[in-house]
């Protein structure tokens, strides 16, 4: 047989990142130029992102998922349970230690649950956990009782303020863990067989890629890192409140969509999450402390979002396409209608976590 | 978005005849020119056939005169006029059709809303499905293909060769007379191609303009009333119905002379068998097969689609179910076990639906072919180590005869036989003891088959166990020491060595003991 040399990959900027990494130098620009206060020495600017951070941290466990073509809407609850579960064990004297053990164990079995109960029964994960979201948060609320646990030692609140020397903990925290799913992504078997069933589900399982297994992994580790979202919210907030990692669920998948993972799972990278999360925190924050109110924030955070969105279809253009005509290509492909072009195989990606059925198991 | 039009519901919508003709049409895929300035009439009443190698341009020719891809010089032209800017849509009513390579249906419909998609028939207001109008006029345009199926079933149930066929009745239901078919028989049996080509044949006589792409040779001769050759994305030659000899057309593909080889006679293998299924049942396709694969041996599964010889591989390999029956390979029960258990026992299954099935489409070159070896790639600690995996992939690749630029390109932008042969070198990655090959030449041109073939048996004299299932006949008569035949989920007869022949297994496919 002939032997025809291919070149090897050639490895180009990820455009995407450049964009988002430019907008966020921008972004902390124009805030420190005109409030002084953003700026701060430069440390003033890290602890400007802190209250975000849980936000960035779900995002990060919420990845994963999303690659498969999944979603977790029970990541916000089980913040919340183990925000409120932590404190609640503090303040019955547990050590801290062990009461962080706690809670993330707690957390982990809620993502193993979803995770579970999704392969086992081959239910869409939209469903399953949006039903568990309202077990896990109903079930902050009972533990949280009448007097939500508020006051901890200072050794804990340090997760949520402290700082290692202009550092804050919580931005290390959230950086370690991005740099560990940016790996287990990018670099590990588990990362791989997350990608590869995001982008075509089926092809994955009849290539011996264990559908079932990646799936439960997946949420597992989403309910594991929710749960520490969860602890850095209650030691920012000293408190454990049931309510507090609620807000986080939708703004942790719009840092998940800003970062360009495809909602329909395949195509993403962890890094520009980790920037999108960057982006969006400061842009928020930069707003309220420039005096603007939270609505008109969030309503600036919306518009931005938007336009974010179709600037990136503007860069996914293919070589001499309109537009309108990647707009056009890209609603064929989701819809079906238009021949060769999208994703052929990925019909139904919707189901992806209700196909698979293993003959062992059914 | 446009508006959908009403759908010509009559049977003979706009039978117009018309000639459809491609000037001057040239294309680059980043800065790579793929066709360089081709001119081509479509003309009514004929089908016109495109051969050429892998990667010649065909496909991508046919999907620019659909709207898929848009030229970078040169026009199109309807009777004579010349066509703006197309897009599939804008080709749909004007009258162009292309049933792809790879069907495109949407599984989880029924087979109606799949031949009306984006043009439901609405009901008197315009905002309601009429639904009893689809129904009954799906029966009608199925029937003008020769499909007896409810329309209400779903699209995803219907075997390969049907939703070709589902394909060809989705142009019909639209009044398209221009149809272009891209490899329509490669996933079909003789037979079942048969039934396309009687379809081909009504529409030709209903002076609709066809084009054809195929890679087997039987079929151009029989069908086309006009052969182009293309080759390096220029068109090299064109014969009249008659007046093409076979010979010179594969030498004008390839630019050498092509024999089909014999054979190669292996010795008669008596060793335990490495792959030995005994009495598996998986209904309602597997009744009961057994079936044993020596070490050093082919064997070869004939039979038509729908036999359950598909299924049969699917229930070893772990991707359905059985009820009933033993699977050993090299002595390891991997009854019942997931197909990365089997891929461990040394086991490995190349499916026969490529687009589905077998292609990550977005992905890379190298996380395509690695997929089946993922476990086993060279690691520091617990991380992938990139750049080995992609020398390594690379080197199974080019063993496999792949063509391509670079590593880094998504896979859906090399040509079917290439994407095919990106598979073929995933399952070697993995370093089997037994290989069942579903349809493994399945689109790949005439030169290339010959280099599958030599891969095989070159394997196979490693002391590879190679189960082969395959349509084309003579592909069995090439390769296989013994073929089982396979009818109606029950192995009905066993050739071996001179005894397989075209006819012998062709006789057993259809039950004709
Ligand atoms: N979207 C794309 N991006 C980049 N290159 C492409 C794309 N589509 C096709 N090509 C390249 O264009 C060339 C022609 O491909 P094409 O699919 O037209 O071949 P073909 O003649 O149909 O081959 P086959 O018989 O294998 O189907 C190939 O080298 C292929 O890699
Ligand atoms: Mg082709």
């Amino acid at each position: 047989m002939t032997t025809t040399t291919i070149a090897p990959s050639r490895r180009r900027l990820p455009v995407w990142g450049t964009v988002l990494a430019a907008a966020l130098v921008v972004e902390l620009m124009v805030f420190s130029l005109t409030n002084t206060h953003f700026f701060g020495g430069g440390a003033g600017m890290l602890s400007q992102i802190e209250l975000f951070l849980p936000t960035g941290i779900v995002a990060l466990g919420l990845a994963p998922v999303i690659l498969t073509g999944a979603i977790d809407l029970s990541v916000g609850a089980t913040a919340s349970l183990s925000s409120v579960l932590v404190g609640v064990l503090i303040l019955h004297h547990v050590n801290p230690v062990l009461a962080i053990g706690i809670a993330l164990a707690v957390s982990t079995i809620i993502g193993l649950v979803n995770g579970l109960i999704i392969t086992l029964f081959g239910i869409d994960s939209l469903l399953v956990t949006l039903a568990t979201q309202f077990i896990a948060s109903s079930l902050a609320v009972s533990v949280a009782g009448d007097n939500p646990p508020f006051g901890f030692p200072d050794m804990f609140l340090a997760l949520g303020e402290g700082t290692v020397g202009p550092v804050p903990i919580a931005l290390l925290i959230f950086l370690v863990i991005a740099a560990l799913v940016m790996l287990l992504i990018g670099r590990t078997g588990f990362g791989r067989r997350i990608v590869l069933i995001g982008y075509n589900p089926s092809a994955a399982r009849f290539t011996g890629v264990r559908v079932m297994r990646t799936f439960v992994g997946v949420f597992t580790m989403s309910g594991l890192v929710a749960g520490i979202a969860g602890i850095v919210l209650a030691a920012y907030f000293n408190a454990g409140r049931s309510d507090s990692g609620m807000s986080l669920l939708l703004p942790a998948i719009t840092c998940v969509v800003l970062g360009g993972v495809d909602i329909f799972g395949g195509r993403g990278r962890i890094g520009e999450v980790v920037l999108a999360v960057l982006v969006l925190g400061y842009l928020t924050q930069g707003l309220l402390n420039s005096g603007v109110s939270s609505l008109t924030a969030t309503m600036v955070t919306g518009l931005l979002l938007i336009v974010a969105l179709v600037v990136k279809i503007a860069f996914e253009r293919r070589s001499g396409e309109s537009f309108l005509g990647t707009l056009r290509r890209r609603f064929a492909a989701r819809t079906g209608g238009s021949p060769g072009v999208g994703r052929g195989a990925k019909g139904g990606s919707e189901k992806a976590a209700a196909e698979p059925r293993d003959p062992a198991h059914s | 978005m446009e508006r959908p039009r009403p759908v010509p519901v009559s049977a003979d919508a706009d039978t117009t005849a018309r000639t459809y003709s491609a000037r001057n049409v040239s294309k680059a895929f980043s800065g790579v020119p793929v066709l360089e300035g081709i001119d081509l009439a479509f003309r009514p009443g004929e089908i016109h056939t495109l051969v050429g190698e892998n990667g010649a341009g065909k496909s991508t020719l046919l999907k620019i005169m659909s709207g898929v891809y848009s030229a970078d010089s040169g026009s199109l032209e309807l009777e004579g006029e010349a066509l703006g800017p197309l897009s599939p849509a804008t080709a749909q009513r004007r009258g162009i059709y292309l049933v792809p390579q790879e069907p495109r249906l949407m599984p989880d419909l029924s087979i109606a809303e799949n031949l009306y998609l984006g043009s439901l028939p609405r009901g008197r207001f315009g905002f309601t499905v009429n639904w009893k109008m689809i129904n009954n006029s799906a029966g009608d345009v199925l029937s003008r293909v020769g499909l007896s199926v409810d329309p209400r079933s779903l699209a995803g149930r219907l075997p390969l060769a049907h939703q070709q066929l589902l394909e060809c009745a989705r142009a019909l239901a639209h009044g398209c007379t221009i149809i272009f078919f891209d490899e329509p028989t490669s996933p079909l049996t003789s037979h079942e191609a048969e039934t396309l080509f009687s379809v081909m044949d009504d529409l030709r006589r209903q002076q609709m303009t066809l084009g054809f792409i195929s890679h087997r040779f039987d079929e151009v001769e029989e069908l086309s009333d006009r052969i182009s050759v293309m080759r390096d994305g220029a068109v090299v030659a064109h014969h009249l119905r008659g007046e093409s000899d076979r010979a010179s057309i594969i030498n004008a593909m390839v630019g050498r002379e092509l024999t089909m080889a014999k054979r190669k006679t292996r010795p008669e293998r008596s060793g335990a068998p490495i792959l030995d299924v005994r009495h598996v049942v998986s209904k309602p396709e597997v009744e009961d097969i057994s079936i044993q694969v020596r070490a050093g041996e082919i064997v070869g599964l004939g039979g038509l689609v729908g036999s359950g010889r598909t299924e049969l591989s699917e229930a070893v390999f772990g991707l359905r179910p059985s009820s009933a029956g033993v699977v050993t390979v090299d002595g390891v029960d991997v009854t019942g076990r997931a197909p990365q258990d089997c891929i461990d026992a040394g086991l490995i299954y190349l499916g026969e639906d490529r687009g589905r099935n077998g292609i990550f489409a977005d992905v890379d070159l190298t996380r395509n072919a690695s997929a089946s070896v993922i476990g086993r790639l060279p690691r520091k600690g617990r991380l992938i180590r990139k750049r080995q995996e992609e020398t390594m992939t690379q080197g199974a690749l080019q063993n496999a005869g792949v063509k391509a630029a670079n590593m880094g390109l998504p896979i859906k932008s090399l040509s079917g036989g290439n994407q095919q042969k990106v598979l073929l070198a995933r399952w070697m990655m993995a370093q089997p003891k037994v290989a069942i090959f579903d349809e493994p030449t399945r689109g790949v041109d005439v030169g290339a088959k010959e280099g599958i073939y030599e891969m095989i048996e070159s394997l196979t004299d490693d002391g590879l166990a190679t189960l082969v299932i395959s349509s084309e006949l003579d592909e069995l008569v090439r390769l296989c020491d013994r073929v089982y035949a396979v009818y109606e989920g029950r192995v009905v007869g066993e050739l071996r060595g001179d005894a397989i022949t075209s006819d012998a297994v062709g006789q057993l496919a259809v039950g004709a003991a």
